[in-house]
């Protein structure tokens, strides 16, 4: 049974160069990466963040993850843009001619999130992120993800086995 | 007389099992209420549980925003107040 605070709704963001979303369903990786696929692209970088069955020793039989979805979507909006525009201003590939590498490193990024009640072993987020190099592909993904964990209006709880669901402990990431 | 001010304060994670709601609407007293008495109004509503430490650890968003400094917001009546406590998305 999911506890449902009637704040944390699905929503959806979508602009020319990003689209983010907090859903309750099933997250379709496949989709998610055919949303940035570019033949401009050399790469697509993909995080996909999954339950684990364990924490310090305890088994987690699931997640349930519940958002601020107003706030919570514009943060990934704006966590989107301002990664993707410092990647815009790094300087590598220095063979490269300045006015290449500095226009568009990156094409397109999806940051998707679940809530609700997710099973181990499900995905709780999807990430995926083109661009015409890998190492910005690859940058920008781990980028997005860490901003997400550290800003996201987004709260997961997790519940043990053989313990009653009120003992459930709210994460905080660190 | 002048019309009481009301805002709705919603509660997430941990703020929410605390208090067992996820919203609810508060009326502030009279005067300039500043974002940051707000933390001994919901506790003295909700006693004998853990919301004040809850509320130490936690930020607030005003419509929407995040608050850097609570003590630099006046609340003026109809604001939606979120109690964002330590965030675990992702």
């Amino acid at each position: 049974m999911d506890s449902r605070p009637p704040a944390s709704i699905e929503a959806y963001l979508e602009t020319a160069q990003h689209v983010c979303a907090l859903t309750y369903n099933h997250l379709d990786t496949q989709r998610i990466i055919s949303s940035v696929e570019d033949h401009g692209a050399g790469a697509i970088a993909v995080f996909i963040g999954t339950t684990r069955n364990s924490f310090h020793g305890k088994r987690v039989t699931r997640l349930e993850y519940q958002a601020y979805s107003r706030i919570a979507i514009r943060t990934l909006s704006t966590i989107a843009s301002t990664v993707v525009a410092s990647a815009t201003r790094s300087d590598h590939q220095p063979e490269v001619p300045l006015e290449i590498t500095r226009a568009n490193p990156i094409i397109r990024c999806a940051i998707h999130h679940r809530l609700g009640t997710i099973p181990v072993g499900e995905a709780s987020i999807v990430i995926a992120v083109s661009a015409p190099h890998r190492h910005e592909a690859f940058a920008v993904c781990e980028e997005l993800l860490e901003e997400v964990k550290k800003k996201a209006q987004i709260w997961k709880r997790e519940f043990y086995e053989g313990e009653d669901d009120s003992a459930a402990e709210w994460k905080v990431n660190t | 007389m002048s019309q009481p001010k009301t805002i709705s304060v919603l509660y997430f994670a941990a703020a929410s099992t605390a208090t067992g709601k996820s919203e609810e609407m508060v009326v502030l007293p009279n005067g300039d209420f500043k974002l940051s008495q707000l933390t001994q109004l919901l506790v003295s509503r909700h006693p004998n549980t853990n919301l004040d430490s809850i509320l130490k650890t936690s930020q607030w968003s005003v419509d929407l925003e995040m608050v850097d400094d609570p003590n630099s917001i006046v609340l003026k009546g109809g604001e939606e107040v979120g109690v964002i406590c330590p965030v675990s998305g992702g």
